[in-house]
């Protein structure tokens, strides 16, 4: 019988708006469980994944910029992304990786020279509240995820998730106990705080007060090994971008932060230790140290002379070296603050 | 095929230490251990392989995207985790339990000369399932091996290990300058995997590779059960067998004088193995392909693995326990830990000899092996002499003997027409295939310097002059690596000082 209605291959756009029909279907018939709907989902699935094909190319041929325009125009036309992201969680495990992919490809799709993907989610952008929020639930977090961190890629939408309440989420997300849905919250937060410099040093500076306060607390003092590993590694890839110096120095003004710094250093982890040195060295650095930064470093003197003694990292590292020798200069000639 | 969906997550596996209770270790890597453990709440045995991800020298972006992919595959060939969490700083990965182990250890333990045919087909039939799905999902294994591909006790057979698995779907979005990854082509160019497995355009890795670099890993694997090792992997690493590589000796791998059972393998295997193993990857069959191969018609049922392979083998726990002891007797020839055998957990009873460049594989189909190919130089020299020379000229060639007939493989010389090239234009050469001779260079470098320890540490400071040579050599590209990040830094802390004191000068304005 089929061979019969084997017509003309369908095109890219026919193949968009059938999926949209399925999946206007799927949305309004949650909890129909007859066959019809289960031949519909077959349908979709295939349907998603003939459009994944289009946009990567399959085994054979290679994927053919004009299809890959016609159907971002015809996926942005109407909500197809919306209902895409509403249905995830109907389709299976195959769909729902061959839907995340589509999405992520079509963040670069450009149309007329224009990323239209933008567009469509500055106009929609509270779908990204959805992917956000999908951290929560194991079995869509990592489909969510991976599609979050495609759509951040556009400086506008990456604004959007900082600067909305739910960028407090992450401090959480990033220490849940699934190490795959942990690990890709991190690296959306990683993605967040060093992607577009001059949002970030925005964002930083506007709300350097709550976000530090929770980023000290909850993840540098974390008592999961990742977190802090990570965190202190991320604290010092922002503090060392030039973009975020005003933060830096404000950052390395604080007794409160080389508190948490010295700390650090004083882990059992080697990893650690190194990054927190790599933090540690902008405190004694600052040539304006306030008094109460220059009373901790004399205080512990003797005690941070000891530690840098034999400290190695495992490779030989000349530059880290030539810092340790600086550091240690620096503590040796420190001499209590006198008042101006 | 593959579409069933299991839903795994709803049998619940706790995210929790004190939830398992571990029973034996069953392998042990240079940052990894694997235990077999029993998960109390539901009194399910399960393997933990166990991570210490302070020690362990790969970057965490890695392993995330090793959990990432274990978790997202659903496959009954590919061993999936049940969960993943820190345990201090270890990672724990909890997959079920593979009772019979890999099929390097069984063939370590009571095949010394590898399998029957009718054995292998079925192995190698499941492996094909697992590897089309994975091509099909856009990964590449790179790392297909006998070490890799578990067998639980209903004969049930699972590739593992995603070590070092890549995606060409998934470019590293992080920072994204050490992968390789090229999404727009859907090509890799870098170095992954275990050597003696690596396809030939993944060891010359300057025009990129696909998929069909697993279907070559897949080629020797079979022949590496067929005669209970991969080709060239047990001669021992000494002076004598560069002596031997450089003077062009061709040697029967497999030293059929001394295997007298002479084990005879039928035709269709013979060209299965053939088409895996041809050096053009494209035409290489894709994994879809080759299960339609006649090789594969009358397979039997994995149930068959479970009555004619696994009947009284010892368990895996007591042939971990061999293989330490062997290990520990052997404890003082050994070198010290290799770069890359962190990925070894499952090579219960490891191979030892790591690292050996070789230019190029001709597949013998008659006596089913694979004469291995050695770079030699134009005068014959020592081969460590040939290397510092390509490193300093550039223009050195390399001969690729392939039954008689020269071919010339002019790596160098492409690198050198490259830069002339981007001069004049018309050049055909660019940025990739540079890149690509590049890190070939750089892994043969490291190649070299692996084999160079390893003489090292076997003639336990007996001279050796020639290698002093390449040792200095190692030494200086060390040095300028060094010096290059050290004026990257300079540069940088110079920057930052500049901002503090511009804005200390303001608040001292204020």
């Amino acid at each position: 019988m089929k061979g019969l209605f084997k017509s003309k291959p369908k095109t890219p756009v026919d193949l968009v708006r059938l999926t949209r029909d399925l999946l206007i279907y799927v949305d309004q018939n949650p909890d129909s469980r007859e066959t019809k709907r289960e031949e519909k989902m077959l349908e979709l699935n295939k349907l998603i994944r003939e459009l994944k094909s289009i946009l990567y190319g399959n085994g054979e041929a290679e994927p053919v910029s004009e299809a890959c325009a016609q159907l971002t125009q015809e996926f942005f036309r109407e909500n197809t992304l919306r209902l895409l992201i509403l249905c995830l969680p109907k389709l299976n495990l195959e769909a729902r990786k061959d839907a995340t992919q589509v999405v992520a490809n079509l963040q670069r799709q450009q149309v007329q020279f224009r990323l239209i993907a933008c567009d469509y989610l500055e106009a929609n952008i509270d779908l990204m509240d959805i992917l956000v929020l999908g951290y929560e639930n194991t079995d869509m977090a990592l489909h969510y995820g991976t599609m979050l961190r495609e759509c951040i890629r556009h400086q506008s939408v990456a604004r959007y998730v900082l600067e909305s309440e739910n960028v407090k989420k992450f401090f959480d997300y990033i220490q849940l106990p699934n190490f795959d849905i942990a690990a890709d919250a991190s690296a959306t937060f990683k993605e967040l705080l060093t992607r577009h410099k001059s949002t970030v040093a925005e964002f930083l500076s506007k709300n350097y007060d709550w976000f530090f306060a929770e980023y000290n607390s909850k993840l540098l003092e974390s008592t999961n090994y990742i977190t802090r590993r990570q965190a202190i590694k991320l604290l010092g890839d922002m503090l060392l971008d030039r973009s975020n110096c005003a933060v830096m120095t404000r950052y390395v003004s604080s007794r409160d932060n080389l508190r948490i710094l010295m700390n650090l250093l004083r882990e059992s982890s080697k990893s650690i230790q190194i990054e927190a040195f790599h933090v540690f060295k902008l405190f004694v650095a600052n040539q304006h140290k306030p008094a109460d930064i220059i009373s901790i470093l004399l205080a512990n003197k003797t005690k941070l002379l000891r530690l840098f003694a034999d400290f190695k990292t495992d490779k030989e590292d000349e530059q880290f070296e030539a810092d340790k020798a600086q550091v240690i200069r620096e503590i040796l000639a420190l001499e209590p603050w006198d008042q101006p | 095929m593959a579409q069933e969906i299991e839903k795994p997550r709803k049998v619940q596996y706790p995210h929790d230490s004190t939830c398992y209770k571990i029973t034996d270790e069953i392998g042990r890597g240079v940052s990894a251990i694997v235990y077999k453990a029993i998960c109390i709440p539901n009194s399910t045995v399960v393997a933990i392989k166990s991570i210490d991800l302070d020690r362990s020298r790969t970057e965490l972006e890695s392993v995330r995207l090793e959990a990432k992919i274990m978790s997202l595959l659903s496959h009954p060939n590919i061993l999936r985790a049940h969960c993943s969490f820190m345990v201090d700083h270890r990672l724990w990965v909890v997959m079920p339990f593979m009772s019979s182990g890999s099929l390097q250890s069984i063939m370590t333990s009571s095949f010394p000369d590898g399998l029957s045919e009718p054995c292998i087909a079925v192995i190698l039939r499941e492996t094909l399932n697992a590897l089309s799905y994975l091509h099909n999902q856009g990964h590449l294994h790179r790392d297909i091996k006998a070490g890799n591909i578990l067998i639980d006790s209903n004969g049930s057979v699972k590739l593992a290990d995603f070590g070092v698995s890549a995606s060409i779907y998934e470019s590293n979005s992080g920072k994204g300058s050490n992968s390789g990854t090229n999404s727009a082509s859907g090509r890799l160019t870098d170095l992954a995997g275990t050597p003696y497995w690596m396809a030939p355009e993944v060891i010359h890795s300057h025009t990129g590779y696909s998929f069909k670099a697993d279907i070559w890993s897949f080629g020797i694997t079979a022949l590496e059960l067929a005669h209970g090792r991969p080709p060239l992997s047990h001669l021992p690493p000494s002076k004598s067998l560069i002596m031997k590589i450089t003077k062009r000796y061709r040697f029967s791998d497999y030293e059929r004088a001394k295997n007298s059972k002479n084990k005879k393998f039928s035709k269709n295997f013979k060209d299965m193995v053939g088409l895996c193993l041809d050096q053009d990857p494209s035409k290489r069959p894709s994994a879809e392909k080759l299960l339609k191969h006649s090789f594969f018609k009358n397979c039997k049922n994995s149930d068959f693995l479970s009555k004619n392979l696994l009947v009284g083998l010892p368990s895996v726990e007591q042939r971990f326990r061999e293989i330490k002891l062997q290990r520990l007797e052997s404890m003082n020839c050994r070198s010290a830990d290799g770069d890359d055998e962190d990925d070894q957990v499952f090579l219960i009873g490891g191979v030892t000899v790591k690292q050996r460049r070789i230019s190029g594989w001709n597949f013998n189909e008659d006596g089913f092996e694979l004469d291995p190919v050695f770079p030699v130089s134009k005068e014959d020299n020592e081969i460590d002499n040939d290397i510092v020379k390509q490193v300093r000229f550039g223009g050195e060639t390399i001969i690729r003997d392939r039954g008689g007939e020269s071919e010339k493989l002019n790596l160098q010389t492409q690198l050198a027409d490259g830069e002339i090239g981007g001069g004049g234009g018309g050049g055909s050469v660019d940025r990739d295939v540079m890149m690509g001779s590049l890190m070939f260079l750089k892994k043969s470098l490291d190649d070299q310097r692996q084999k160079v320890m390893n003489m090292i540490d076997m003639i336990n400071g007996e001279e050796n002059v020639e290698m002093s040579r390449e040792l200095q050599l190692m030494q200086v590209i060390e040095n300028l690596k060094m010096e290059l990040e050290n004026v990257k830094k300079r540069n940088f802390e110079l920057e930052m000082e500049l901002g503090v004191s511009q804005l200390t000068a303001k608040q001292q304005s204020l």
